[in-house]
């Protein structure tokens, strides 16, 4: 089936596919990426065992770390870029996003309003002891 | 040894399951027989079973399909006689098998029945609509179809080996929990899930591939054909919708297998877990069940009345839009079960929201036949029926979306009036519709037009007979899924119900009828052209049954309607290619790899729920043999010779030029 890219194949990348760069420039890439994403880790580490930073914060630190760590994997190794031969896996990103976004969110806000509403037997009993 | 499966698993004692079981295995060993007999053993093995020709695996799709539908039928029936003759009495039917035919009946009709004709259709005709020669993963493909097939086969062996589940369609927790469903039943329910669920998924991501990145010279997005649209947005939501699905079963038999406790009610368990995510499934997949139909009627529409469908980009946003939304309603299913008024005021509004671009499409449609020529050929007929039923079915939808409402309509005959409504208004209808449109593209010979018009009449006026009932028994105060009852004013209701189930069976014979005359009268019903029905999108610009190549050159599209277009200027001009070049064509090979996995499945699927677990490792070591083998094949690809492709292509067109000639000459 190859006579059916027509479009040409600089443009038209599957998630995983290459563009076509020197092997120095990629190993660099992939480098860079290796130490962002140590760099990132090793962070993390370190502020869960700290008392450097204000305690309350390290939940929100560890979270701002881990989005980082997501985007660091997609630029350097899964090559999400915005580029325009890259529309098709950066359109999908965002739909699985959207999606996620929906039903966990939407999950975590019924089941709260679920728990409210009714609350499981043995909260029942306590609260009219 | 054998787990739990001992001879009790054999319902000895409950003669309509025996007798069924035994009916349809002397059905499969006479025809059996008849193929190894007759020698046609080889040509079932090289041209259908290991096949990954997106044609042949669509028409096997679509056989499925009509054979599980003939049993989800039965099933539908004896419930109909039931609930006529048990009032104040226990019927024929008693309580644990009448529970199993009702869930039987939701499973097999959604998973088994709408999924694979639906995604029969599709791959059938998308990648032929997109000017093409396969879809994008063909071994997968075929893979996928045998998953789907071995869900069905595990559903099916529940009726004489052990029991199915007696649940309800979707087995919520705690019922199906392992201290309230201690037998098989759920197991069979869960496991032939999980593995058509796997087939299901494959097929999303192949079609999603086709649609996005196999696509002939100009064909952009805004020119695909909206059958593929709407392909593209459904096979979307597979992609996304169906892991939900396969990790709330996977939860679910964690439970019963393991002794976890996510959906228990003691432990820390929560049963309204289950209830939230399966529907977050739940409402995506009846979207991914109709817009495959919507894209059916906008092909028959534009077709039969020889027009462009009207507001092409409007229906396009319709239908990503509801692509979307599909995601934001799901709360509707379970109003009634304390989530409270600000949760469901944002879904009530959220899922009448979604009736908009629903809406859109039915003025477009409408528009499409305003003005147009319009010929009421069978497919026609039932994408018209399609609008009245589908319009009922929504308003009554935009009903029940409002809470207060239904708090009063929740679980009620009314909603099971609702949801056949749109389903067999909606999915049946745009089945059927694809049916008779594309058959002769599939087969080379129209369908008896007589007996199609039968049909549809028949099944359109039993439907409204079966269904109207039950809306007035909901309103009555029925509530679903009753085996007995005692009040004597829903009795004239159900005997009317009942009758109506007459004439769908009617209507399904009729069908039936139609296709054995029509293979009678397959020389005169030929379709030598190519193109019956006048058609407008490219799947109509190749000869019917298409070559295993599809397309001898990939069609180059220059505007909406491509092959529409290229009609009115081949008579405006000579035909193109006059002496065309014909160049060697590669294609992929068969391939037993999907056979021999759903093999191993269904080995692995049956001893999990019988606890056979020397089995479960021998199916699973054997599925993922198949699968290295596979993958470490060296040739994949065969070439058909330019020769053999200029030979081919000279007789279609060959017919072609006559055609046009003819009408030059009108």
């Amino acid at each position: 089936m190859s006579d059916q890219a027509h479009v040409p194949a600089s443009h038209d990348l599957a998630p995983g596919d290459e563009e076509q760069h020197s092997v120095g420039a990629r190993i660099v890439g992939y480098v860079v990426g290796l130490a962002l994403a140590l760099l990132l880790t090793a962070t993390s580490f370190f502020i869960a065992g700290t008392d450097l930073v204000w305690q309350p914060s390290i939940p929100v630190a560890l979270i701002v770390l881990a989005i980082a760590q997501m985007g660091v994997h997609l630029v350097f190794f899964l090559h999400i870029t915005t580029g325009p031969d890259n529309t098709n896996n950066v359109l999908a990103l965002a739909f699985g996003l959207l999606v996620v976004f929906l039903v966990v969110g939407g999950t975590v806000w019924i089941m709260g309003h679920l728990n409210a509403n009714m609350p499981p037997m043995d909260q029942i009993m306590k609260t009219r002891m | 040894m054998l787990g739990k499966l001992d001879w009790s698993a054999i319902p000895f004692d409950q003669p309509i399951p025996l007798i069924a079981g035994a009916i349809v295995l002397v059905a499969i060993l006479a025809v059996l027989i008849w193929v190894v007999v007759k020698g046609h053993l080889p040509y079932l093995w090289h041209e259908w079973i290991t096949s990954v020709d997106h044609k042949r695996i669509g028409v096997m799709y679509i056989l499925l399909a009509s054979v599980m539908l003939l049993r989800g039928g039965s099933d539908a029936i004896m419930m109909r006689v039931q609930q006529a003759i048990a009032y104040q009495s226990n019927g024929f039917l008693p309580p644990e098998h009448y529970n199993q035919i009702f869930s039987a009946h939701g499973t097999i009709m959604i998973f088994f029945v709408a999924m694979p004709f639906v995604i029969g259709l599709m791959n059938l005709i998308v990648p032929l609509q997109l000017g093409v020669r396969d879809v994008a993963f063909p071994t997968l493909n075929s893979v996928g179809f045998w998953l789907t097939a071995t869900g069905a086969l595990l559903v099916n062996l529940s009726l004489v080996i052990g029991e199915f589940a007696r649940t309800g369609w979707l087995a919520f927790p705690p019922l199906s929990g392992l201290s309230y469903s201690p037998g098989v039943g759920v197991d069979y329910y869960a496991w032939s899930l999980q593995i058509s669920g796997v087939g299901t998924l494959v097929a999303g991501i192949n079609l999603v591939t086709t649609v996005l990145k196999l696509r002939t010279k100009g064909m952009n997005y805004l020119r695909m054909p909206m059958f593929c649209w709407t392909t593209l947005a459904s096979n979307l939501l597979i992609v996304a919708a169906f892991p939900i699905l396969t990790a709330t079963l996977a939860m679910l038999l964690l439970d019963r297998y393991l002794g976890f406790h996510f959906f228990t009610n003691e432990a820390g368990g929560n049963v309204m877990m289950f209830m939230n995510l399966i529907w977050a499934w739940g409402h995506p997949e009846v979207y991914i069940l109709v817009l495959p139909a919507f894209g059916i009627f906008s092909e028959v529409v534009s077709t039969f009345s020889g027009k462009a469908l009207f507001g092409y980009r409007s229906m396009v946003l319709a239908t990503m839009a509801i692509c979307v939304i599909s995601f934001m309603v799901w709360l509707h299913h379970f109003f009634t079960m304390g989530a409270g008024p600000d949760v469901n005021a944002i879904f009530g509004i959220a899922s009448m929201i979604i009736a908009v671009p629903t809406g859109v499409k039915i003025y477009n449609w409408l528009f499409t036949m305003y003005g147009g020529r319009i010929r009421f050929a069978t497919p026609m007929l039932w994408a018209v029926g399609f609008m009245v039923t589908f319009i009922i079915g929504g308003l009554t939808g935009v009903l029940v979306a409002v809470p207060p409402a239904d708090f009063m309509l929740h679980n009620s005959m009314f909603l099971v009036a609702h949801f056949h409504n749109v389903i067999i208004g909606g999915v049946l209808f745009g089945a059927f519709a694809g049916f008779e449109y594309w058959f002769p593209k599939a087969f080379g010979f129209r369908l008896d037009e007589r007996w199609g018009k039968l049909a549809f009449w028949f099944t359109f006026l039993g439907f409204y007979v079966t269904f109207l009932p039950l809306y007035i028994a909901g309103m009555l105060g029925m509530t679903r899924r009753l085996q007995h009852y005692d009040v004597a004013a829903w009795r004239p209701w159900m005997f009317i119900a009942a009758f109506g189930m007459l004439i769908l069976s009617i209507g399904v014979i009729c069908q039936i009828m139609q296709l054995v005359v029509s293979i009678r009268n397959r020389e005169a019903l030929r379709d030598r052209t190519g193109d019956p029905w006048d058609g407008r999108s490219l799947e109509w610009a190749t000869s019917s049954p298409p070559p295993v190549f599809n397309f001898a050159f990939h069609p180059d599209v220059r505007g909406e309607d491509a092959y529409w277009d290229m009609k009115s200027r081949a008579q405006q001009q000579s035909l193109e290619h006059e002496a065309p070049e014909y160049q060697d064509i590669e294609m992929p090979r068969n391939s037993p790899t999907g056979f021999i996995c759903a093999f191993f499945a269904t080995i692995m699927g049956f001893a999990l729920i019988w606890h056979i677990w020397w089995m479960v490792i021998l199916g699973g070591i054997g599925a993922f043999a198949t699968f290295v083998v596979f993958a470490w094949r060296d040739h994949d690809e065969y070439v058909i010779p330019a020769a053999e492709v200029a030979r081919i292509d000279r007789v279609n067109l060959e017919e072609r030029r006559s055609l046009v000639s003819m009408a030059g000459a009108l």
